[in-house]
């Protein structure tokens, strides 16, 4: 492959990534791997290395596409490896176990405890970030 | 979000009827309204304002929001009609949530 085929080859593969995990952030398979997007990242590098090496006048196109998938790769790794690590601590959480009750306000602001639905309904408790 | 929406979606008609789905964070009320009424979820959205129940459960990513700011570790419960632990899944990395397919097992297991 020529050099200019292998530096957009890359180009594709490093954007398609990014498209690819945000827009099928819902499919539980694509977000619950988000390695996935560095592993795409490393390919692009890997391929504008090549192009690199293999380039004989035009140089430009496969200096940039490195550049790029470069870029991607250690800012992609940086935040999967690094950022959206959440270290481990001790939880209240026992199976088998009752975990402790509490009460908070509802989105109408009327108080709701989690022993409200003991003996009444399964309970699916979901802790979730929130947005800011 | 991303939970919430998939958990929504997939649960039957007959299943929503009988679990409670019960959404903890640290938003104010009106933005979980927000929230609620947009995904035309029938969850109960609870405000954990300064992540009492969420540090009281140890699950607080301490310095993981933004500015440096504490938020909760994404985590799923499924407790029992006696309110005992059955399954829970609680994240390593931020970007991940537990598959509703296995939520939804852990639900129908009960």
């Amino acid at each position: 492959m020529t050099s200019g085929r292998l530096a957009g080859l890359s180009v594709v593969v490093a954007i398609g990534a990014v498209a690819a995990y945000v827009l099928l952030l819902r499919v539980a398979v694509v977000r619950n791997h988000p390695e996935g997007y560095v592993v795409a990242f490393a390919l692009a590098t890997a391929l504008a290395i090549l192009a690199v090496v293999r380039a004989r006048a035009r140089r430009w196109p496969a200096w940039l596409a490195l550049g790029l998938a470069s870029l991607l790769l250690v800012a992609g790794a940086w935040f999967n490896f690094v950022v959206a690590r959440v270290p481990d601590a001790p939880t209240a959480l026992r199976v088998g176990e009752q975990p402790p009750d509490f009460t908070l306000p509802d989105a109408a602001g009327r108080p709701v405890s989690l022993g409200d639905f003991r003996g009444k309904k399964p309970v699916v408790l979901v802790f979730y970030r929130g947005y800011w | 979000m991303a939970e919430l929406q998939g958990l929504g979606a997939q649960l039957s008609q007959a299943e929503r009827a009988g679990v409670e789905i019960v959404a903890v964070s640290p938003d104010p009320n009106e933005r979980s309204q927000q929230v609620a009424e947009g995904l035309r979820l029938g969850h109960r959205f609870l405000a954990d304002r300064d992540l009492a129940v969420a540090r009281r459960y140890g699950l607080v990513h301490t310095g993981g929001g933004p500015d440096g700011r504490d938020v909760p570790r994404p985590a799923t419960v499924v407790l029992d009609r006696d309110g005992v632990v059955r399954w829970f899944s609680i994240t390593r990395n931020f970007q991940v949530r537990p598959d509703p397919d296995d939520v939804l097992r852990a639900v129908r297991a009960l």
